[in-house]
């Protein structure tokens, strides 16, 4: 590549931009994200790779040596009995989770769009249960959830239902964890989804408004097309998160009882840090990213979509 | 992507992974004595943190020598220790609970105690067997703890009821204590090492071996702490709990009795309307001698420089010298490793008495399976579970575990 | 009428919040009791006092931290999502794919890669090593949020700038920014809670020897034996006052209007 002097664009009135000054420029503005990239994400996920093909024990980490065994911790992890039970788990609590997250959050954004007393502030509120650190959260969750003494069930003995074995039930206890996990996750839902609704013009409401159209038709056919780029990162990445969901589930149910709320997260921890076979724990990890992989591809090529429209 | 860039990119991740690699340990031969020592713990709590400074304190104005003290929460103890371990930066000192120090010893990052002119006479010889790894000793507790049956004077009065020493009578107590919203009994039955240490005493009193979890006398065991949780008389919730909780629930007056270790008598002073006796934990038939899993955390000293090992053994015979190791069993409620220490210890402090009695006959976890213990803990973990929630008869359950473990 | 129902929302949704104060008001344990207190009556302000006199430096820590990593995660990443978003890229695409699947990776890989690298850096126990190691979590997030925000921003508003012979630089300060003003603030907002939250690279990369942030700190009350829940509840109401203060802040810069006067219909 030729290293002349970057040429200065030259505005022209058709609004196609020069190549090559653009490339630059674009690359300008990309290399501080990109280099942190490499630099800071490289080294790990080689080193996990790696490490998912060698039989890594503790000894491996003070002296450095660890056989290689090519794929023989794939095999072992996914033939492992747990695989599937874990697979599961994590498939339930990663859907339950976002479906709800997500409604929930649009409902609520839906609801603070528009100024009205206290919304800011009210608004801001919900923020909190993200605020806390998870050993916190957890804790209170636990309690409440205490089959004998916690709330919830004194709420449901009030109501005249029976008392539900939260946490201690193998039934119960992946809803108990998708229930906390949907509670904490909502603040994250609810500000992108916000301030996606108000990035829609105002002016295309009225405009709807005045056309005859009700409130569900309104955002049918004008909020919901137009905040379908913030959905879509809002569900990737809420996607990506839930997946790696891991303080939640220990300091709740430590994945248990009897690996109920076991997931593919929580079951790599283990492998690496209770079996000690850290091999397997990060191939499990591996299997993981190549889920994500799947699913990201999916929401790129969606992506491109809204970004080719976007361009026209 | 142009060739440039993508050369300047494969560049910089090469220097980058040039910069990861540890830069191997000083080597200073002829260097004067070192007069710091880092120590490592997990201490955290309050109340641990506080006796623990005392000690060290204690030590560094005996020997002269500065000790840089870092603590970290129990979880994160392990993590700690392998990062350490990768980087080599292991501390001068480390302070970790007595199972883990087989796995660490087995990656060569330990020293032997020997070498500071530290023996193991006069100490338990459990606990000089968690802390040997092939035949070389390299770490010694300063004070080791069980578990044992806490129970609430006034409730056991009310019902009538003497405190339990076999099976059968824990069973029948337990039953009668059940009753106006509390439970009789309370212990820990999370799926991880916790779970399986609040089993152990069980297991081990019955006749069970850890080389075997599908034995008559383990299923047997757990098939008893099984109904205890059937039949009502210990909560559902008990596969939820850890002992932080157990005592929580005890203190809450939900439950009458409970199993937990020496570290809460503290706690239980302090309340002042909490009546409480301490007894061995009820053996399966008369007569028997309870066998309780050791508790404690060893000390040891990784391998760091030359000057520096020897100033952490220092330290370390300082911490094991009896009026230390004394100061601390009695702030931290928990008993001398050594003895002779122990038994004046248990003389002087009658509440400690039933602990004391119980440490004679305790044993190590890993003194058979060594470094293959965590395993195999784990898989009896998850049968306790599969057993206590239903999901499979207990002999079903410990068939899968000693297939799991045996894997 | 609206603000009544946000008001029961907000209660109903904040309940475990609620739970939290009223356990950092009672002795620990208390709430397990058969008859749970549902409103601290002759509690104790124990908790608050340990906490108080124990955690100070810590808040100001966590503080500290979690807006340096706000102004990393926006200075890397403010540009890179213009790039992607406006700017025709040909290794864009790919560049969002790494930036989506990197997140991915589990918390204790990059955590103990991390230590190993800083460790050799000498950037244990320092503020930038910290948040470095944060912004590892907020830049990604960050770009690809700015990236939804700034693909909606309106050619005209571009265009209409580079017709007046404004150069990228130009059009990205003046131009962008304000417009996704919106965007900024959230992905700060984000940034500041990660940060504020983190607990593994924080406990990772420090040794108590200098400094703590809140959420290593909080574990002075639970031990390997014994769990001061009133200490601990009274920390995490502590700690999340000066995050509530900011978060209220922040929400109030957030301006109506993306494109009120800019372009002319």
């Amino acid at each position: 590549m030729t290293l002349a002097a970057p040429v200065l664009p030259v505005p022209r009135r058709t609004g196609r931009r020069p190549r090559c000054g653009t490339r630059f420029a674009a690359w300008a503005f990309l290399l501080p994200a990109v280099a942190y990239v490499v630099v800071f994400f490289g080294y790990p996920l080689a080193a996990n790779v790696v490490m998912s093909t060698q039989d890594y024990t503790v000894k491996s980490f003070y002296t450095g040596e660890a056989p290689f065994v090519g794929l023989a911790n794939y095999a072992a992890v996914l033939t492992d009995p747990l695989f599937s039970t874990a697979a599961l788990n994590t498939v339930l609590f990663t859907a339950g989770s976002l479906v709800f997250q997500f409604v929930i959050g649009l409902a609520l954004a839906v609801f603070f769009t528009g100024r009205f007393l206290g919304s800011a502030l009210l608004r801001s509120l919900l923020l909190l249960p993200w605020l806390l650190p998870l050993v916190v959260s957890g804790a209170v969750w636990r309690w409440m959830f205490d089959q004998d003494h916690g709330v919830l069930n004194a709420a449901l003995r009030l109501a005249g239902l029976g008392a539900v074995p939260w946490l201690s039930s193998t039934g119960w206890a992946l809803p108990a964890v998708i229930l906390t996990n949907i509670w904490i996750g909502i603040p994250f839902n609810l500000v992108i989804l916000h301030g996606g609704l108000r990035a829609i013009p105002a002016s295309l409401h009225e405009a709807a408004a005045l056309d005859g159209a009700g409130a569900w038709q309104r955002f049918r056919y004008v909020t919901w097309p137009l905040l379908r780029p913030v959905s879509g990162i809002v569900l990737m990445l809420g996607l990506v998160y839930t997946i790696k969901v891991f303080d939640v589930i220990m300091v709740v149910t430590g994945g248990g009882p009897a690996n109920a709320t076991q997931t593919l997260t929580t079951w790599s921890y283990r492998l690496s840090f209770q079996d000690f076979t850290f091999g397997r724990g990060a191939a499990v990890g591996n299997v993981l990213i190549l889920v994500a992989t799947g699913f990201g591809l999916l929401y790129l090529r969606s992506a491109k979509a809204t970004l080719a429209e976007a361009a026209t | 992507m142009s060739v440039a860039r993508r050369a300047l990119f494969l560049a910089a991740s090469a220097a980058l992974l040039a910069a990861c690699s540890p830069s191997p340990a000083p080597q200073t031969p002829d260097a004067p004595a070192a007069t710091s020592v880092t120590e490592l713990d997990y201490y955290a709590d309050e109340q641990g943190s506080a006796a623990w400074q005392k000690i060290l304190d204690a030590c560094a104005a005996q020997t002269g020598i500065k000790i840089e003290r870092q603590t970290v929460p129990t979880a994160q103890m392990l993590p700690k220790i392998l990062q350490g371990a990768s980087s080599k930066t292991l501390p001068g000192l480390l302070f970790t609970d007595n199972p883990t120090l087989q796995q660490v010893a087995a990656t060569g990052a330990l020293t032997p105690l020997s070498d500071y002119g530290i023996s193991a006479d006069g100490y338990y010889p459990s606990i000089v067997k968690a802390g040997t790894y092939q035949g070389k000793i390299y770490g010694v507790a300063p004070g080791v703890n069980g578990l044992a049956l806490i129970y609430n004077k006034d409730l056991l009065t009310a019902a009538g009821v003497q405190p339990p020493s076999t099976w059968d009578d824990l069973k029948a107590a337990a039953a009668k204590l059940t009753k106006d919203g509390k439970y009789g009994l309370a212990f820990s039955a999370i799926p991880s090492e916790e779970g399986t240490w609040q089993f152990l005493p069980f297991f081990w009193s019955n006749g069970a071996e850890l080389s075997q979890l599908d034995s008559p006398q383990s299923t047997q065991a757990l098939r008893y702490v099984t109904d205890l949780v059937t039949s009502g008389s210990a909560s559902k919730s008990v596969v939820t709990w850890n002992q932080n909780d157990v005592a929580d629930q005890f203190v809450a007056g939900n439950a009458a009795m409970m199993i937990n270790g020496s570290w809460n008598l503290a706690r239980l002073d302090e309340q002042a309307s909490l009546h409480y006796g301490v007894v061995p934990i009820p053996v399966p038939k008369a007569g028997a001698k309870p066998v309780v899993a050791l508790g404690g955390e060893v000390g040891a000293v990784p391998v760091t420089s030359g000057p520096t090992q020897q100033a952490a053994g220092k330290v370390l015979s300082c911490v094991l010298a009896e009026p230390i190791m004394l100061q601390w069993s009695k702030a931290h409620a928990y008993i001398p490793s050594k003895t002779a220490v122990a038994a004046r210890f248990g003389a002087e402090q009658p509440a400690m008495q039933a602990f004391v009695d119980e440490v004679g006959s305790a044993r190590s976890r890993t003194a058979e399976l060594g470094e293959k213990y965590p395993k195999v803990s784990q898989a009896l973990a998850d049968a306790i579970q599969a057993s206590l929630t239903g999901k499979q008869p207990a002999d079903q359950a410990l068939k899968t575990a000693q297939q799991a473990a045996g894997s | 009428m609206k603000t009544a129902a946000g008001v029961v929302i907000v209660a109903v949704l904040l309940f475990p919040l609620y739970w939290m104060v009223n356990a950092s008001l009672q002795p620990s344990g208390a709430l397990l009791r058969p008859d749970p207190a549902f409103f601290p009556v002759g509690g104790t302000l124990d908790g608050y006092r340990k906490a108080l006199a124990t955690q100070g430096p810590n808040l100001v820590s966590s503080v500290v931290v979690a807006l340096g990593t706000v102004l990393v995660s926006l200075v890397v990443a403010a540009p890179a999502s213009y790039a992607l978003a406006q700017l025709k890229v040909r290794g864009g695409p790919v560049l969002v794919f790494v930036l989506l699947i990197v997140q991915m990776i589990p918390g204790i890989v990059m955590a103990n890669a991390l230590y190993t690298v800083f460790s050799n850096l000498g950037l244990i126990d320092n503020y930038l090593g910290l948040v470095l190691a944060d912004s590892t979590a907020t830049i990604p997030f960050a770009v690809l949020l700015l990236r939804a925000f700034m693909i909606s921003v309106p050619k005209e508003l571009t265009e209409a700038s580079r017709v007046d012979g404004a150069g990228y630089w130009r059009t990205f300060f003046s131009i962008i920014l304000p417009v996704s003003r919106n965007a900024l603030v959230t992905a700060g907002l984000f940034a500041f809670l990660f940060a504020w939250a983190d607990f593994l690279f924080a406990v990772t990369l420090t040794t108590g020897q200098s400094f703590e942030p809140i959420t290593v700190g909080i574990y002075r009350f639970v031990g390997n034996q014994s769990a001061d829940w009133n200490g601990i509840m009274a920390t995490a109401v502590l700690a999340a006052i000066p995050a509530a203060v900011l978060l209220v802040v922040a929400q109030r810069y957030v301006v109506a209007g993306l494109t009120s006067g800019a372009v002319k219909d």
